[in-house]
C-alpha cells in the first residue's frame, strides 16, 4: 500500500497560480500542501519579463515594498521592423515608476519563491522536488487525490488544484484538458545578457530602479510572431514569440531568430558588449478564450496555464497577472466548497463565475478575436514593412521635388507590400472592434 | 478536516550520544554553478544556485548505507549561511541529524568560517566541535572535491584533528566486517585498488558509484518549514596534539578498471570531418605525454617545477628557486 498523506486540498505547481491557490486556502484555515517539481518554487520558470501587480494589491498590501523586483517598467516601447528600419511608438511616465506602480521585471525564480513564502507562511505546506505523476479517483471516478514520485506515495484531498503549467498532464488525465493543438500555442525563447546597471541606464534612458518593456513585431522573418526586450536590474532579457506549427514548418531554428534580433541595427547599439547568461525556452498558450479547457470537474480545478490563461493580444502580453488571479479564486472557489461540502463540478461552479466577473476571463472573452488579428498574415508580414516605409518616406526630404502627401504615399507603400486600402480599412475596422 | 493524518512527529532525530556508530557526513553545500573570474579567481556564488555537489550527495548516501549496516547514526553536518536550511531539511528528511555552523554573513563571530576555503584547518575544527554533542565519531565522510574553488584539504586536516586513518579519493566504501571498511580508489591506466581502513577514519569520495536516495514524502513534509538545529556556541580550541593514533590503511588486491560509458556533448556545426575532429581531437597540437621515473621524492619535485617553469607557470629565479610566473602562460 502507498503511503498516504491527507490534506483540506493538494496544489500541483507552485508557479504563481499554485502559490495564490495555496495562499488563498492557507488564509482560510484549510490544510494545503503545494507539490513543486523543481527543487525550489521558480526553479525551472520561464517568461519574457513583465509582472503586472496590481492584483496584487489585494493579496499582498504594499507588495512593492518587499517583492523581489527587478526594475520597474516605466517606458513601454512598440516598436514594428524590417531588416533595416524600424517605427517606434515610445511612452514614458513617471506615474509607473513609483507607488503603486504598474508593472516591472523581476526574476521568476526570486518572485515565484517570493509568493510561495508567502504561502507557506500563512501556513500552507510546500514540498519540493516531487512530480504529481497522475491522479487518484475514487469509486465514482471523482479526483481525491495525486500520485507522486515518491515511492509512490499520494496526497488526498477533496480538492486539487492543477497549476501545472502549460500542457498540464493533470487536466489532461482528467479529461478537461484535451490533446495539445500546436496552433493553439506559440515556443517563446529568451536570451539573458549580462550589461553593467550603468550601461542600461544611459542606452536606454532610464535611471536607479527604471526599466524598459519593448515589444517589437516584424522580427521574426515569415513566422507569426513577435520580439521583445526587457531591462532586468544588470541584465536583459532578449527573445522572440513564434507560432509553434510555423517555426516547424519553416526549418529555422529559434536561436537564429534571436540572432537576427540582437544583431538589428536599431538593437545591436544597445546591447554591445553584453555576454550571454542563459538560454530559455518554453511553450506558451496562447490559442485564447476559445481554447480554453473547461475549468473545474468533480474534485479539480485548472489555473494558471493549465487552463491557457495567458493573454497574447497585440498590445497587451500579460500571464503572471493572469496565474496569480485565476490561482487566487480557485483557492477561494475550493474553501467555499469545502465550506459546504461539496467538491463536485457543481460545487466548484463558483470558481468560473468569479473569474468571469473579474478581469481574468473579462480580459479575455472581451479580446477573444485578437489572436487571429495579431497573427494574420498582413499583421505579421505586411504592415510593419508598410509602416516603416510610410514612415521613411514622410521624413525624407525629397528637395527640389515637393513633399509627397500622406494619401500618395500610403497609396506607395500599400502597394509595395500588396495591401489594397480595402484590407487597410478592414483590418482597421476589426482592430477597433477588438482593441476599442 | 483539519490536517495531515500522517506526520512524524520526530522524524528528524535529536542529537545525542551513545545510539550506536556514529557516522558524520560533512557537507559542503554551495552554488553549484559558482562563477569564476577567469582573471582573479574570484567566485561569485548565487544563493538560488545552492545544492548539495555530487560528491558531498554520493558521501551522505555512502554515510547512510554504512551505518544502516552497523546499526548506527548519521549526522550531517556544514558551514553555511541561512540560505542552504533548504537544503539541509531535504538531508534531514533523509532521517539524519543535522546541524548547521553559521556563515560570516549572518553577523556572528565566526570569522574563521567567511570564506570556506580560506582556512580548513579551522573549519575542520568547527565541524567536530558541531558534532561533539553526538559523540565520538566513528567514520567522518565528505565530497573528495567541491565545487566552489576547495582546496579538497579538508579531509587531512579531519583525520588529523580526530587522530584518525584517512582514506581519501574513494569510489567505493563498504563495511568489512567490526571496526573496518573495505573501500576502493582510482588507479592509473583503469585498475583500483582495495584498502582495508580501520575505525575511526575520515574518508572522501568521488561524486559517483552511488545515487543519494530520496527521502519519502513523510519525510519530506516533516522537515517542511522546520527549523534546523544552528550551533552558536561553538568555540575553536587552542592547536593541540591530536586526539589519537590512526590505525594503519592495508593496501589489499588491485584489479582492472571496467570504466562506465560517458555522455559527451555533441560537437557543433554540420560538416561530418568536422565534427568528427572534433569528437576525436584529432589534429589539434598537443604535447605528447610524458613519463618520468624519478628515484626519489626531491627528484620528483624538481621534476615537476622544472616542468612548470618550461611552460611558464613559474618563474626560474637565481639561485636556482622559483617563483609564481607574472606572465600569461598561455600567451
Amino acid at each position: 500500500m502507498p503511503e498516504v498523506l491527507t490534506f483540506d486540498a493538494v496544489v500541483v505547481g507552485a508557479g504563481p497560480a499554485g502559490a495564490a491557490a495555496a495562499l488563498a486556502l492557507a488564509r482560510a484555515g484549510r490544510s494545503v500542501v503545494l507539490v513543486e517539481r523543481g527543487p525550489f518554487p521558480g526553479a525551472k520558470n520561464v517568461y519574457g519579463g513583465v509582472v503586472y501587480g496590481r492584483v496584487l494589491d489585494d493579496i499582498v498590501p504594499n507588495w512593492w515594498e518587499e517583492v523581489p523586483v527587478e526594475r520597474w517598467v516605466v517606458r513601454r516601447s512598440t516598436m514594428m521592423m524590417t531588416g533595416t528600419q524600424s517605427l517606434s511608438v515610445d511612452f514614458r511616465t513617471d506615474a509607473w515608476g513609483s507607488a503603486p506602480y504598474n508593472g516591472m521585471t523581476t526574476l521568476r525564480s526570486h518572485f515565484d519563491a517570493w509568493l510561495a513564502g508567502k504561502a507557506t507562511g500563512a501556513g500552507a505546506r510546500l514540498v519540493a522536488s516531487t512530480v504529481a505523476t497522475g491522479l487518484v479517483r475514487d469509486g465514482a471516478g471523482r479526483v481525491v487525490g495525486v500520485r507522486t514520485d515518491r515511492d509512490g506515495a499520494e496526497l488526498h484531498a477533496p480538492v486539487v488544484i492543477a497549476c501545472d503549467g502549460v500542457n498540464s498532464f493533470l487536466a489532461k488525465e482528467a479529461g478537461l484538458l484535451p490533446r495539445a493543438e500546436a496552433s493553439h500555442h506559440t515556443l517563446g525563447v529568451k536570451e539573458v545578457l549580462d550589461l553593467p546597471h550603468g550601461a542600461i541606464n544611459e542606452r536606454f534612458g532610464v535611471q536607479d530602479h527604471e526599466g524598459v518593456d519593448m515589444e517589437i513585431l516584424g522580427c521574426t522573418r515569415e513566422i507569426p510572431g513577435g520580439g521583445f526586450l526587457y531591462t532586468n536590474a544588470d541584465t536583459v532579457s532578449i527573445g522572440v514569440v513564434v507560432s509553434l506549427p510555423q517555426l516547424a514548418a519553416s526549418g529555422v531554428r529559434p536561436e537564429e531568430l534571436v540572432a537576427d534580433l540582437k544583431a538589428h541595427p536599431t538593437i545591436a547599439p544597445l546591447l554591445r558588449g553584453s555576454s550571454l547568461r542563459e538560454y530559455a525556452a518554453h511553450l506558451i498558450p496562447e490559442g485564447g478564450y476559445d481554447t480554453m479547457p473547461a475549468l473545474a470537474s468533480d474534485g479539480m480545478l485548472v489555473a494558471g496555464d493549465a487552463g491557457a490563461m495567458t493573454l497574447a493580444a497585440g498590445l497587451w502580453l500579460e500571464g503572471v497577472n493572469f496565474a496569480i488571479g485565476s490561482g487566487y479564486a480557485a483557492g477561494r472557489a475550493a474553501d467555499r466548497a469545502l465550506a459546504a461540502g461539496d467538491c463536485s463540478a457543481r460545487g466548484l461552479a463558483s470558481y468560473r463565475t468569479d473569474l468571469e466577473s473579474q478581469f481574468v476571463l473579462a480580459d479575455h472573452k472581451r479580446l477573444r478575436k485578437a489572436p487571429s488579428l495579431v497573427l494574420s498574415d498582413r499583421v505579421q508580414q505586411r504592415y510593419p514593412g508598410l509602416l516603416c516605409d510610410l514612415a521613411e518616406g514622410m521624413f525624407t526630404v525629397t528637395n527640389p521635388t515637393p513633399k509627397a502627401g500622406g494619401l500618395k504615399l500610403t497609396r506607395a507603400a500599400a502597394a509595395r507590400y500588396g495591401v489594397s486600402l480595402r484590407q487597410l480599412a478592414t483590418d482597421t475596422v476589426r482592430g477597433l472592434r477588438i482593441f476599442g | 478536516m483539519t490536517g495531515p493524518d500522517v506526520l512524524p512527529g520526530s522524524h528528524v532525530p535529536a542529537p545525542q550520544a551513545g545510539d550506536g556508530p556514529l557516522v558524520v557526513a560533512c557537507l559542503r553545500i554551495g552554488d553549484l554553478r559558482p562563477a569564476v573570474d577567469p582573471l582573479d579567481g574570484s567566485v561569485t556564488r548565487d544563493r538560488w544556485g545552492v545544492g548539495l555537489p555530487p560528491a558531498d550527495a554520493a558521501a551522505l548516501e555512502h554515510a547512510l548505507r554504512v551505518s544502516a549496516a552497523w546499526g548506527g547514526r548519521v549526522v550531517g553536518v556544514c558551514v553555511g549561511p541561512r540560505s542552504v536550511e533548504p537544503v539541509l531539511r531535504e538531508v534531514a528528511a533523509l532521517g539524519v541529524a543535522v546541524v548547521r555552523v553559521p556563515a560570516a554573513d549572518e553577523a556572528d563571530a565566526h570569522r574563521y568560517v567567511t570564506e570556506l576555503a580560506d582556512d580548513e584547518r579551522a573549519l575542520a575544527r568547527t565541524l567536530l566541535a558541531a558534532v561533539r554533542p553526538f559523540g565520538p565519531p566513528d567514520l567522518v565522510l565528505c565530497g573528495d572535491r567541491s565545487v566552489d574553488r576547495g582546496t579538497g584539504a579538508l579531509p587531512a586536516y579531519l583525520a588529523h584533528e580526530l587522530g584518525a586513518a584517512q582514506a581519501l579519493g574513494l569510489v567505493a566504501l563498504q563495511p568489512n566486517g567490526p571496526g573496518a571498511l573495505l573501500v576502493e580508489r582510482r588507479l592509473d591506466a583503469g585498475w583500483r585498488e582495495q584498502l582495508r581502513v580501520p575505525l575511526p577514519a575520515v574518508c572522501s569520495v568521488e561524486g559517483a558509484g552511488v545515487r543519494l536516495r530520496r527521502a519519502s514524502l513523510a519525510g519530506a513534509l516533516a522537515v517542511d518549514g522546520v527549523p534546523t538545529p544552528v550551533d552558536r556556541s561553538l568555540e575553536v580550541e587552542a592547536a593541540g596534539s591530536p586526539t589519537g593514533d590512526p590505525g594503519s590503511v592495508h593496501l589489499g588486491p588491485t584489479r582492472p578498471y571496467s570504466p562506465r560509458t560517458r555522455v559527451l556533448p555533441p560537437p557543433e556545426g554540420d560538416d561530418p570531418r568536422l565534427r568528427l575532429l572534433a569528437l576525436t581531437g584529432a589534429l589539434v597540437a598537443h604535447d605528447p605525454p610524458t613519463v618520468v621515473q624519478p628515484e626519489s621524492a626531491a627528484e620528483a619535485a624538481d621534476v615537476l617545477l622544472d616542468f612548470l617553469v618550461r611552460h611558464g607557470y613559474l618563474d626560474a629565479v637565481p639561485g636556482g628557486g622559483v617563483a609564481p610566473s607574472t606572465g600569461d602562460p598561455t600567451a
